[in-house]
């Protein structure tokens, strides 16, 4: 059962934990473990950066915090409720409510124009089409692409596309914003652009956001950084920000 | 996810479908056609059928001589159809149907009229145009008391009436270059003919007094009879009627059972036969357009499996950002039935072009000689039958892609 989500919270409340968690996975007749025994906490406001080399367990870490996996042992404690418990439905509800996910390619539908795929997690919600189209605009209009709602996904440029993914991800106003490699398709110039996006909805918006970054200049803009090697966390580091 | 944004989704996809996709829908399009064909062509029969034949009276019996065994008919009798649908004609010169018959059966208190007939083809003319068309000879005393058919302008044949004809509504319409009306004047052998009354069918008929008939006809020997055509008194008797009839029969002309000479049917017999022999004809004809539907059926499966491969990564996303189980299985079968529906409909519209051509294609076959008929209600169950066969075979990719694993579905490319 998922808890009341409208229960007061304050700002140093726990949001998310990880509690031994391991994330297995069978190979054939052998098991390889991709995360061995991660146990950490995320307090509700906090920016993390999840930094570490490919094949470290960055993406399975982002995973198992999205709820699109579950671990193989450990639990996972988000807003106090154990994912694990949830039912497919209950957790894919749980999710749209929760989590906004912004991927490195995008994952936009591609026969779906920026504002349908922008529409997409609020229909998924049952939100009324007149309230949704309106917050769709709205926050189309806000990351620069009032004019163009109606285009195909190709008919974009990658930052205009990783606009739209933002878009989605806001639209239905999610705690944790999820970012996976936000800028790693995306010129320079683009990609600062974006994290400076992403680093005003965390100061000005209040948002959660945990980023799996291999970048570590983009790492400075959190203000925790967790470091993984070999699916152990090897070092949590406090950063000093704007 | 609400119902209808399910289907807006799934008819985007639709829209979106490559053309590969289109193509595996052809079973369906073929299957619907044939289907539709098919029953027009049975419907369009049976229509003809009904037209031409009127609907066969309860209270009419018909006796024919010669007897049918297990199909054969003794002393020859080839069955057909004749305009009042009265069954059979005799070629036989041995077993025939005479005076003492109709003196026989009048004997009888459950029957209250006898029609006495002949049949035959005869050459007609009309302002320089002829033909073949069939004759039937009646007493016309009685004859429009016990007929099914029905007259659509004139009048039925009199007691006083000579040299005066009764046609067919095919032959007044379209046998001819110019229509035959009421008071126009035919030659049939050599003899000129007055048409007083015109058939409610669409029959290529003539039907005048027997008396007349017996001078056209020069290989019918006077009052020898193809056929009686009874009315009995009480429809409810019917099965007692036949019985005593056979009997009587039986006694006057000398036979048993197993060396029966006349046959015996009624208008509900042969109704129910000629219903039962169209109906297994259609019935197996759309069978076998069925397969194609079994086969399309099979297209659209695989064209799932595909969509479902293709659009896997898809549903990672749409997981993702809270798509539930059941809205993904909702948009692929949706999907399904839509695939399905467009095949019905592309199917339809061929199936109706088909109907239009066939009698012209297959003229030679006496099958389509009826011509077709399109009715709503085929048009209405082969689209729902289309979805239906899509949906079906649409729910087990639908049902693996929403069991898809979001992890897994958004790391596949």
């Amino acid at each position: 059962m998922i808890k009341d989500q409208n229960l007061p919270e304050n700002e140093n409340d726990v949001l998310l934990s990880l509690e031994d968690v391991w994330k297995i996975y069978p190979m054939g007749e052998v098991e390889v473990p991709a995360l061995k025994g991660i146990t950490v906490e995320i307090k509700k406001r906090d920016f993390v950066a999840i930094i570490g080399a490919s094949g470290s367990g960055k993406s399975t870490m982002m995973n198992l915090i999205g709820c699109l996996d579950i671990p193989s042992k450990g639990r996972i404690l988000l807003k106090d409720q154990d994912i694990s418990q949830f039912s497919e439905s209950d957790l894919a509800t749980f999710r749209g409510k929760t989590i906004g996910f912004i991927f490195q390619q995008y994952n936009l539908i591609p026969t779906m124009s920026a504002f349908e795929n922008v529409m997409l997690p609020l229909e998924f919600q049952e939100i009324d089409d007149r309230t949704a189209s309106q917050k769709a605009k709205e926050i189309l209009a806000f990351l620069g692409l009032a004019d163009k709602i109606h285009h195909l996904p190709s008919q974009l440029s990658g930052g205009q596309q990783q606009r739209v993914s933002i878009a989605r991800c806001l639209v239905t106003d999610p705690e944790i914003i999820l970012a996976d490699e936000p800028t790693g398709a995306l010129d320079s110039v683009t990609g600062k652009n974006i994290i400076e996006m992403l680093h005003k909805f965390w100061k000005d918006d209040g948002k959660t956001i945990i980023m799996v970054t291999h970048d570590s200049n983009l790492a400075k803009y959190a203000n925790t950084t967790i470091e993984l090697k070999d699916g152990k966390i090897i070092r949590i580091q406090e950063n000093e920000v704007d | 996810m609400k119902l209808s944004k399910c289907l807006k989704h799934a008819l985007n996809m639709v829209l979106h479908s490559k053309l590969r996709s289109w193509l595996t829908i052809l079973g369906i399009v073929i299957g619907v056609a044939s289907v539709i064909a098919i029953v027009s062509l049975g419907e369009g029969l049976e229509q003809s059928l009904t037209e031409q034949l009127g609907d066969l009276g309860g209270d009419i019996i018909t006796i024919t001589p010669g007897f049918s065994r297990g199909g054969d008919i003794r002393s020859g009798g080839d069955i057909r159809f004749a305009p009042e649908g009265t069954g059979a004609q005799a070629t036989d010169e041995e077993t025939v149907l005479d005076r003492t018959d109709v003196q026989a059966l009048r004997g009888l208190p459950d029957i209250e009229l006898i029609d006495t007939q002949i049949r035959g083809n005869v050459d007609v003319s009309y302002l320089g145009k002829s033909g073949s068309v069939s004759l039937t000879g009646v007493d016309q005393k009685v004859w429009s008391l016990i007929t099914t058919n029905e007259i659509r302008e004139g009048r039925m044949l009199n007691s006083a009436d000579q040299n005066v004809i009764v046609i067919g509504g095919g032959l007044a319409d379209s046998f001819f270059d110019q229509p035959l009306g009421i008071n126009k004047v035919i030659t049939i052998e050599d003899s000129a003919f007055r048409i007083v009354g015109i058939l409610d069918d669409g029959s290529n008929s003539i039907v005048m007094p027997i008396q007349m008939a017996y001078q056209l006809l020069d290989d019918k020997e006077k009052d020898v009879y193809d056929s009686l055509v009874v009315k009995i008194r009480d429809e409810d008797n019917l099965d007692a009627a036949i019985e005593k009839i056979e009997n009587k029969l039986m006694i006057t002309r000398h036979v048993t059972e197993t060396d029966r000479d006349f046959s015996v049917s009624s208008g509900q017999q042969m109704n129910k036969m000629r219903s039962e022999m169209l109906g297994s004809m259609s019935a197996f004809l759309t069978a076998i357009a069925a397969v194609s539907l079994l086969v399309g059926s099979v297209g659209i499966s695989n064209t799932m499996f595909t969509s479902v491969l293709e659009k896997t990564k898809e549903i990672g996303i749409m997981k993702a950002i809270g798509a539930r189980n059941k809205d993904i299985l909702a948009i692929f079968l949706f999907n399904a039935g839509l695939i399905g529906l467009a095949g019905g409909i592309v199917g339809v519209i061929l199936g109706i072009i088909l109907s239009g051509v066939m009698p012209y294609l297959m003229s030679d076959i006496p099958l389509a000689r009826g011509g077709t008929y399109v009715s709503v209600d085929i048009i209405l169950i082969a689209l729902s039958v289309s979805v239906l066969v899509g949906i079906i075979a649409g729910f087990v990719p639908a049902y693996q892609g929403s069991k898809l694993r979001p992890v897994d579905a958004l790391r596949y490319e």
